[in-house]
């Protein structure tokens, strides 16, 4: 409690309230700590002129998506086998597979970087005024769902690797049907998780504006026939 | 024609919810970058089984730039580019279809390659693969000024085209 309290000293009216009360007249600095960069900073809040994150999205998805679909390619070979033989094109089984591990395993490689630069992309965003998104949502809000939710589908991404490796290396390794049932029902869960994610992300550019040179110039005043020739 | 044929358009200016273009072109950006990447790695490490995981990605790409066509076509064509935007975005469709024919012409190519000797690849195809990997980086570069420079169909600039504002 007392804690609450010394915290909303200065919250004007309230204080010495009730001290959960606190909460609601926290006291925020006038000065957004992105002001100690903004010198360094273009007209889309970034030291350089196009987004990192967003580039390196297409190489998370895209892999992780191609890494499920193959291994689920790999898992009912037996069904399409003909397919392949009408289409006169030679497949085995294992080199489906394979394209699921090692699309997987790149693309566990390369999130690490998709996540450090959008948290880097993140603390720098400022999101325009007053804007809600399709889903209702704030422009707080959908950051926290995007900026948290990213680390935690790292996580899994990590985690579902290294499921892989053992199901390739140690338990299936002389089975054709190189993948477990459960393992492609979570690829499936985890499609869909990286679809709403994703929106979330496409959201904070193409209604809140982020990091986009003309929204923000545009939010600012400025007349894009000469701001943007 | 466009109009009668699709629902009506949003405040993307879009008939459907978001730009779909963007989504596909992840399939045709990872999969050409990777299958790049695992050539060169199966070459310099001698780890040839990457080949075939070079193979699938490749021809996935090449099916999935067709569909980013199709998609960019119809979304370019409500974009409403200004400025410097118009001359980006006649690069970025010219690239785009001819990439298609680059990626069609590669991936006929490593059919071939493949149905002779999936273990071994020549240097000429390396060759290949980094005018295909620098044409997709160029493509990519092309396409983010458009959505990240100018902001076409992102809400706020869609509403100051409708006010007459660009």
């Amino acid at each position: 409690m007392d804690i609450w309290a010394t915290h909303g000293e200065g919250g004007g009216s309230n204080a010495g309230g009730v001290g959960v009360m606190q909460f609601f007249n926290v006291v925020l600095p006038s000065e957004s700590p992105l002001n100690q960069i903004a010198a360094g900073l273009g007209p889309n809040d970034l030291p350089y002129s196009l987004p990192i994150h967003p580039n390196l999205v297409h190489l998370t998805i895209g892999l992780f998506v191609i890494a499920i679909a193959f291994d689920f390619a790999g898992a009912f070979y037996p069904l399409e086998k003909r397919i392949f033989r009408f289409l006169a094109l030679p497949v085995t089984r294992p080199g489906l597979h394979d394209v699921g591990w090692y699309n997987l395993l790149a693309c566990a490689v390369i999130s690490f970087f998709t996540v450090t630069a959008g948290f880097y992309e993140m603390l720098t965003a400022v999101p325009l005024a007053g804007v809600k998104s399709t889903f209702g949502l704030e422009s707080f809000v959908t950051m926290t769902w995007h900026g948290v939710g990213g680390v935690l589908i790292l996580l899994v991404i990590v985690l579902m690797t290294i499921w892989r490796g053992y199901q390739r290396f140690v338990w299936r390794k002389d089975m054709g049907r190189q993948v477990q049932w459960p393992y492609l029902f979570a690829g499936v869960v985890m499609m869909g998780v990286l679809g709403l994610h994703g929106t979330l992300g496409a959201q904070l550019a193409a209604e809140f504006g982020v990091h986009i040179t003309a929204d923000q110039l545009l939010a600012a005043g400025a007349d894009l026939k000469e701001a943007l020739p | 024609m466009l109009e009668h044929l699709l629902p009506p358009l949003n405040d993307h200016n879009l008939p459907w919810m978001d730009t779909i273009h963007p989504i596909v072109v992840h399939f045709v950006i990872a999969m050409a970058l990777i299958s790049v990447l695992f050539d060169f790695i199966g070459v310099v490490t001698g780890r040839r089984a990457l080949f075939e995981v070079s193979w699938w990605n490749l021809l996935f790409a090449t099916s999935a730039i067709f569909v980013a066509i199709m998609f960019g076509q119809v979304e370019a064509g409500l974009a409403n580019p200004y400025g410097d935007a118009r001359n980006i975005l006649n690069i970025h469709s010219t690239i785009g279809w001819s990439l298609a024919g680059v990626l069609s012409v590669l991936t006929g190519w490593r059919y071939v390659l493949r149905a002779k000797d999936p273990l071994s690849l020549p240097l000429a195809f390396l060759g290949a693969d980094s005018l295909l990997a620098a044409l997709v980086v160029v493509q990519v570069f092309l396409g983010d000024k458009l959505i990240w420079i100018y902001g076409l169909h992102t809400v706020k600039v869609v509403e100051a085209m409708r006010a007459g504002l660009v």
